[in-house]
């Protein structure tokens, strides 16, 4: 009996231990044979017609008619489905987050209403375009079908995530109503945003998410041709829908490559102009962001635009209390924000280093970067220089390129040309960025030209941990000095937002050159590889922000001490705390008056007693229209 | 009995090393990870490059095969080529691949897959010299966390957690041995009488009640309504309170003392015990209730014994035996914590951290987590079989 057991076991054992090999195995050595079996045959037919095998290029029987397209956004209430959301709103709030293109009505670059295609909530416009597509319910069953006899069908991809939840039955009501019938897949986020999965293969024909709105409207890599995620690209690009309107295409590469605000409208006009008469993208509506706080705490003001809402911390208050306690769900992972950008990470170090500028309303508003460094102010030039073969530009598509004949590139007129060696002008843009004189670290030593150029060299140092290294790889030299730096961009880099202090996060731009760690080293002397590791970094780092980090029990809290040395001030408040507490949890805290604040990454909804609670004014609530919106992609190609 | 000791070590060992290999195959392939998202990020300024991909694939280990990267979990090796006599081997043995080469391939269902197919730049055994490498789970090193403690041991996360579950799952186990075990010998002796049938009734609805409906509802009735009723209330959650608070009749109460810390175990302490005690006390009452009908009992009843005796002495010690098992098995949970009280209340578990790292994909805490659980419970399931000797005379090991 005994013998049987061990037997299994081992059975068992060896099993577990051939499946965990089995890709390895498959990818060293199977390869050869799947290349000669199978593979091989395939490939023999890619190389005959190449696009045709690989490249998404069988229009979607259905979806590929704007007709259908367009009869599906007349068919979509809006308004209906932004109730199911969120029930507690007025019918005019309700309308203020309508959307009706890519940007929010209150944005500088929205096109204006009378300049796009807006499809009011018209069901029987949206039939009679069905039915113009040769889609007919002659049966009246609801079901539309074709000529073939084949049903108007289509497959709805979302997430699980809540307002998903209620949102997809809704919408599925709304075209069933019109005659489409809607299957609805909750798929997994980690599927549908994955690396190899979901949205990154296209793998969808209706797919419903958000896209995280930025305080620039950008969409370059969601809108042109070049962005279409094919096999053959190796999937780069986010232009899912497979669009490719030349007009558009053209100008949001033109809207994106433009210093100018005033000279980025006319091009976003044209691109929303096209994007809602293409429908391709049916924008639904604006998310809601919601923050709830103690109604006795003065200062606290979140605002549309700013989603680090502590800009203004230094000003919080409530009488008679030393200390207010902000709710998080989410801990910091890590002090050190180049490795750890999540919101709560930044908010948390918000406080220790303070912004370099808000973005309240969208608009720039300096606080340790003293003035918006524009070309009007002097402190920025855009300049005509020489570039010859050899040359480090940025090409069209926003890539560092070495200058050579092929590269396509915007020469000093804006015109895209193919370089062919003979040497051509291109802008180049110089700027001055000026922080203020009186930054102070938290130990009583002001900041110097040592502290901007480590920042300088840690953020654009491989090892260091970051993701992304756009904004380094754009640079072609720059010089520090105490109160600031001074930035020359490769030929060919034209960012909107060069104005604004250009380290990412937007926190102080400095590290503290001076600082001695336990092991004596001076922080300037320690290679970028050992900085996520260091104590002094990721645990207790200093800053010239409002509040200096005093103690970080894990998962509980966050103990911030209000910072003597602060530019802007001594803070009203002497002790912030951030608690770490579950989602689930949050709202009793707060009504239990344990926190203070409650902020938008934990506040999906507005509960009940939430509402009441806010009626009877023992908590404030906040309701601001976000920049993140939702939308349904509609894939106009087959795989 | 020390031979079998022994023979059940070596077992044990074997045990924690499958589960160990089956639990760290499941997380890596099982579809998401820690580069889920990356390429949603390439809007605006954050693009990302296929060599910033290619780098950090190579930060989390991925561009290694699953056996080295296990094996360097594990054992913290191979840490380079391996020197023996004066020379440098395997130096060329390819580990890992840093670019693979992908092919996409239609399949039956019409879908392009991607497949790798090959490898444009191995990873050699050489070239993991110098790389950043745990010791080695085995000896108690259980490497950096990945996201939730970013690239700061796992211990110290794990240690921040650990006194905080040990203190809620210890007190209520203990109060629910204290109140379970004697109220299912009573219910069972008195079977069907009025306190038996309440007590029944009471148990069926604290065991089927789930945890995350009884503990909301214990934080409304204890905590919120009594607070705007202006009565004493207990706080809603958390371990300990971050500034003073007033209570009525208790006064006010300074965060870190013990009273703010006992104010915060009650809750949930409760919430857990009343679960435990409802179905461990059931469990006690049936299993009593078999022995009360066996022969040996109404024997020792025919020789004159007390009552009490013959239940205390001669009924629960048998009844016990399958009582034991349950009971060693939440020694794991000591260790594991519990997810969803932790989630409600806000307390700084093991459990809470255990969820947080997969929601993460932070798979060194998830497999340190899942590690120490496995050998925790092969430890619980011998100390269960070495109790069984001392409750059960009967039952001996060779």
């Amino acid at each position: 009996m005994k013998r049987v057991n061990l037997v299994w076991m081992l059975l068992i054992a060896v099993s577990l231990v051939m499946s965990a090999c089995q890709p390895v195995v498959e990818t060293i050595e199977v390869e050869k044979e799947v290349v000669k079996t199978e593979v091989v045959e395939k490939i023999v037919e890619v190389e005959k017609e190449p696009s045709e095998v690989l490249s998404f290029s069988t229009p979607h029987p259905i979806l590929s008619d704007v007709r259908v397209r367009q009869a599906m956004a007349y068919c979509t209430n809006k308004d209906e489905i932004i109730q199911a959301v969120y029930p507690f709103l007025s019918p005019a709030e309700r309308s203020e987050l309508v959307m009706d293109t890519f940007i929010p009505k209150n944005h500088w670059a929205y096109a204006g209403d009378g300049n796009i295609t807006i499809y009011p909530f018209d069901p029987d416009k949206g039939k009679a375009l069905l039915d113009e597509a040769g889609w007919t319910d002659e049966d009246e069953d609801n079901v539309r079908l074709n000529a073939e006899g084949e049903p108007l069908m289509l497959e709805l991809l979302l997430t699980e995530a809540p307002h998903r939840k209620i949102l997809a039955p809704v919408w599925q009501q709304q075209m069933k109503a019109c005659g489409i019938r809607i299957t609805v897949n909750h798929v997994p986020s980690t599927w549908l945003y994955g690396d190899t999965t979901g949205l990154a293969r296209r793998e969808f024909e209706l797919t419903d998410y958000a896209w995280v709105g930025q305080s620039d409207p950008s969409g370059r890599t969601l809108y042109a041709c070049d962005q279409i995620p094919t096999a053959e690209n190796n999937w780069e690009g986010q232009n899912v829908m497979g669009w490719c309107n030349p007009v558009a295409s053209q100008a949001i590469v033109k809207a994106t490559n433009t210093l100018n605000q005033e000279d980025r409208k006319e091009p976003y006009k044209i691109v929303q102009q096209e994007f809602t008469k293409d429908m391709v993208s049916l924008p639904i509506y604006n998310h809601l962001e919601i923050f709830a706080s103690n109604p006795n705490l003065k200062g606290f003001n979140p605002q549309p635009g700013e989603e680090y809402y502590t800009y203004n911390v230094a000003d919080w208050e409530i009488p008679g209390k030393d200390t207010i306690v902000i709710g998080f769900t989410q801990e910091p992972a890590s002090m050190f924000a180049l490795v750890e950008q999540g919101v709560s990470a930044i908010i948390a170090n918000s406080l220790v280093h303070g912004l370099a500028f808000s973005t309240v309303n969208y608009d720039f508003q300096g606080i340790a970067q003293k003035v918006p460094s524009t070309l009007d102010s002097g402190l920025a030039q855009n300049l005509d220089v020489e570039v010859k073969e050899g040359d480090l530009v940025y090409d069209v598509d926003g890539n560092p390129t070495e200058l050579k004949p092929g590269v396509e590139v915007y020469n000093a007129s804006g015109d895209v040309v193919t370089f062919d060696g003979t040497p051509i002008l291109m802008k180049q843009l110089t700027v001055n960025y000026q922080f203020r004189d009186d930054m102070v670290w938290s130990d009583g030593t002001p900041v110097s030209a040592a502290d901007f150029d480590l920042r300088f060299r840690i953020d654009c140092d491989e090892n260091s941990g970051a993701t992304s290294f756009n904004t380094c790889r754009s640079i072609q030299s720059y010089e520090v000095n105490d109160s600031g730096y001074t930035v020359t961009y490769l030929p060919g880099v034209q960012d909107p937002l060069y104005f604004r202090a250009l380290m990412d996060p937007r926190l102080s731009n400095v590290y503290p050159a001076h600082r001695t760690l336990a092991d004596g080293r001076k922080l300037a002397d320690v290679p970028a590889e050992e900085w996520a590791t260091l104590p002094e970094i990721a645990e207790f780092p200093i800053g010239v922000g409002p509040y200096v980090l005093k103690e970080w029990v894990k998962g509980e809290k966050m103990v911030f001490e209000a910072n003597p040395y602060y530019y802007g001030g001594a803070p009203k408040t002497k002790t912030i705390v951030i608690s770490i507490i579950t989602p689930d949890n949050a709202e009793a805290q707060l009504l239990g008056g344990q926190v203070d604040v409650l902020d938008s990454t934990t506040l999906n909804t507005i509960s009940d007693t939430m509402r009441k609670a806010a009626d009877e004014g023992k908590i404030n609530l906040y309701t601001l229209p976000g920049g993140t919106w939702e939308h349904i992609d509609m894939n106009l190609y087959l795989p | 009995m020390l031979g079998y000791i022994a023979r059940r070590l070596v077992q044990m060992v074997g045990v924690v090393l499958i589960s160990a290999v089956a639990t760290y195959a499941l997380l890596n392939l099982a579809p998401g990870g820690p580069m889920t998202g990356l390429r949603q990020q390439q809007q605006g300024r954050n693009r990302i490059t296929a060599a910033d991909i290619a780098r950090i694939r190579a930060y989390y280990e991925l561009d290694l095969y699953l056996p080295i990267r296990f094996s360097r979990w594990l054992i913290g090796h191979p840490r380079g080529s391996i020197e023996f006599g004066g020379y440098e081997w395997f130096a060329n043995t390819p580990v890992g691949c840093r670019q693979p080469v992908e092919k996409n391939i239609r399949n039956e269902q019409g879908k392009i897959e991607t497949k790798v197919v090959g490898c444009n730049e191995y990873v050699f055994l050489r070239d993991l010299e110098g790389r950043k490498v745990s010791r080695g789970i085995l000896l108690g090193d259980f490497g950096s966390s990945w996201k939730l403690l970013r690239d700061r041991p796992v211990s110290d996360l794990i240690i921040s957690r650990l006194p905080k579950t040990i203190e809620l799952i210890g007190l209520s186990t203990l109060l629910s041995l204290f109140l379970g075990i004697p109220l299912g010998i009573y219910s069972a002796v008195k079977q069907y009488s009025r306190f038996d049938y309440i007590f029944t009734s009471l148990a069926f609805l604290g065991s089927a009640m789930p945890t995350f409906f009884f503990g909301i509802l214990m934080i409304l009735v204890f905590s919120i309504l009594p607070k705007s009723a202006g009565l004493p209330y207990l706080p809603p959650g958390s371990a300990s309170a971050v500034r003073e608070y007033a209570v009525p009749l208790l006064g006010t109460i300074q965060p870190d003392t013990l009273a703010d810390r006992l104010m915060h175990l009650v809750l949930p302490v409760i919430t857990l015990t009343i679960v435990s005690v409802a179905s461990w006390s059931r469990f006690i009452r049936a299993s009593m209730l078999e022995v009360l009908r066996q022969d040996y009992v109404r024997t020792a009843r025919a020789k004159g014994l007390k009552e009490k005796m013959v239940i205390l002495k001669h009924a629960l010690r048998n009844a016990l035996i399958p009582f034991v098992t349950i009971v060693v098995f939440s020694i794991p949970s000591l260790f594991g914590g519990a997810i969803i009280t932790e989630t409600i209340f806000s307390w700084p578990g093991m459990g809470r951290l255990y969820f947080l790292a997969l929601g993460d994909s932070d798979f060194p805490v998830a497999m340190a987590i899942l590690f120490i659980t496995a050998v925790l419970t092969v430890i619980a399931t011998l100390i269960r079989d070495l109790v069984y000797t001392v409750i059960d005379p009967r039952i001996r090991y060779s």
